[in-house]
């Protein structure tokens, strides 16, 4: 059972380690540019948000957007590199394996990938950086990493999975994905949307990923709504995945 | 009184294909294809591109499912028992698709793992693998460093870890240079007794050499079947010569394209290949052309290609 699964799992880490150093170094850069440049540089401008520091509400974001990114990214990159550049999804399924196994083991990378990015930014910003938190909150703040990861994890094996041409990811990336975050609040509070919109955000799974890990590492808790969401969507977006997958393969 | 089951196997034909069609919206790529190959062959199938040879490798190897029709490899229906069909198969595609962010040992490894093997078992099995094609000096090397040839019996050697009983190789000579051709058909003539060998080619040479068994198919059909002896003793009839000129090719060429007894005359230099109407035809051939300026005339035996240029003609395919 998940034999296929785990060995496609287990290859894809072994490639992840050997080049893990240069792999954490570009994955960090960027989120911890955008913690210097908007917790350190306008924090003379923006004191507190809601009652907390504008540097501490930021941070939970950032590292959301790090792991749930990198999610992304290895799914649907890797699920187009192995379908059209290397054709080793062809080599997998001439063996005794099922179509589940190679998508399962596929979301499961990413997810991985995502969970160690998105650790290796938060050990970095807690480190350089005076963003605390009570670790008791850390479980609640994983559960909407790891659901978020594989949201992400799933989004991105349907993208490398149904998308022939790269500049169209990256097209997707730009066009669906980066708003998708930004819009979710990571820099500013839901509050600063007019009224009539914010039930519409407040129903995307990006919101319910930013704002409800920002919401369990600062305050701790699960917040029930966000989580329904978030676990519907993990669900959908799951079964896309893989029915997408199966009836690609099949043509 | 009924068999045993393992008596039954060994009875059966390796690989049954039962009025196989493949289309692709109007096109029809297979055209109801029925096949039967014995245990222990190695059997080619030929046939100019788009005649539907990968397809039917794709339906036989479980990656594509066919419109109609069922195939049988070992005994085991490619329709409701494609894992187990793919436990007893080892493919070897047109392009190398090696992973190139894993060494050439770990890819082995990675497909010895999907097979269920175990490290003791596939450790072993990789060592002698990397040995016998030569590329044990390089197991820790990326297949990106590796010439084609090396890379094709890396592919070769991917395909054989789990003992697959059929091995399909669809043209696992196509790009490689004379030496790298010859040292992949040394090692795949060493698999003979182990398994049956399914493949496609399109180099004559090798398929009327090495093979037991030649199927020429196009638009989708078989249009013969046979061992190469018997294909070309089936072409033997068509009275093949050759006629060389020691000067004045230009002028021959012309007398020759008019006469009424030769049905084609392909040119190369001073060297006329004739096809003529019979045996009769030849002492009104030399009364044509005299004697004084003929360096050679020979009948000529027709080879593989001959056969495959009859049934499939000259005309060049997209």
């Amino acid at each position: 059972m998940f034999r296929g699964a785990f060995s496609i799992w287990g290859r894809d880490m072994r490639v992840l380690r050997r080049s893990l150093f240069s792999e954490l170094l570009a994955v960090i850069a960027y989120p911890l540019t955008l913690y210097l440049a908007f917790g350190i540089g306008l924090k003379g401008y923006i004191a507190d948000v809601e009652g907390v520091p504008y540097a501490l509400f930021i941070a939970p974001g950032l590292i959301s957007m790090t792991a749930v990114n990198a999610a992304f990214d290895e799914s649907a990159w890797s699920m187009w590199f192995h379908r059209r550049v290397q054709h080793t999804i062809e080599e997998y399924r001439v063996n005794p394996i099922t179509v589940y196994d190679i998508v399962i083991g596929k979301i499961f990378s990413g997810f991985c990938q995502g969970a160690i990015k998105g650790v290796a930014v938060a050990a970095v910003i807690f480190l350089m950086t005076p963003f605390r938190f009570p670790f008791p909150h850390l479980l609640a703040y994983l559960f909407f990493i790891i659901l978020g990861s594989m949201i992400f994890s799933c989004l991105g094996t349907i993208c490398g999975t149904t998308i022939d041409k790269p500049e169209n990811i990256g097209r997707v990336q730009a066009v669906v994905i980066v708003p998708l975050i930004f819009m979710a609040g990571i820099f500013f509070p839901l509050s600063s949307y007019p009224a009539a919109i914010l039930p519409a955000i407040r129903v995307l799974p990006t919101t319910a990923i930013f704002e409800g890990a920002r919401q369990a590492l600062l305050k701790g808790g699960i917040e029930g709504g966000y989580a329904a969401i978030l676990i519907a969507t993990a669900a959908v977006s799951f079964v896309l995945a893989v029915w997408i997958f199966n009836k690609k393969i099949e043509e | 009184m009924r068999r045993p089951y393992i008596v039954q196997i060994l009875m059966t034909p390796a690989i049954v294909l039962h009025g196989i069609t493949k289309t692709y919206g109007a096109l029809t790529a297979v055209d109801d294809f029925s096949l039967e190959v014995e245990r222990g062959a190695i059997f080619a199938l030929l046939g100019p591109n788009g005649a539907g040879k990968t397809t039917l490798i794709r339906v036989l190897t479980t990656l594509l499912r066919p419109t109609a029709g069922d195939a049988m490899v070992e005994g085991r229906s490619v329709l409701t028992e494609g894992r187990e069909v793919r436990r007893l198969i080892g493919v070897v595609p047109q392009e190398n698709n090696l992973d190139r962010y894993l060494t050439a040992r770990e890819n082995l490894v990675l497909h010895a793992r999907m097979h269920g093997m175990r490290p003791a078992e596939y450790n072993r099995v990789i060592d002698e693998l990397l040995e016998l094609t030569g590329l044990g000096g390089r197991q820790h090397d990326f297949p990106d460093t590796y010439s084609g040839g090396m890379q094709r019996r890396l592919v070769v050697a991917r395909a054989l870890v789990h003992h697959p009983r059929v091995l399909f190789l669809d043209e696992p000579t196509t790009g490689l240079d004379p030496q790298s051709r010859r040292a992949v058909w040394d090692y795949i003539q060493t698999l003979r007794a182990r398994m049956t060998i399914f493949l496609t080619t399109h180099y004559m040479d090798e398929a009327d050499t090495l093979c037991d068994r030649i199927v020429i198919m196009d638009h989708g059909r078989p249009l013969v079947d046979g061992s190469a002896a018997q294909l070309k003793e089936a072409l033997a009839h068509s009275h093949l010569y050759e006629v060389e000129v020691r000067r004045d090719a230009d002028r021959y060429e012309t007398v020759l394209r008019g006469l009424p007894f030769v049905e084609s005359a392909e040119r190369s230099g001073n060297l006329f290949r004739l096809a003529l109407t019979g045996e009769e035809a030849l002492k009104p051939l030399m009364d044509a052309i005299g004697s004084a300026d003929i360096r050679k005339i020979c009948l000529r035996e027709p080879s593989l290609e001959d056969v495959f240029i009859e049934l499939t003609g000259k005309k060049v395919r997209e």
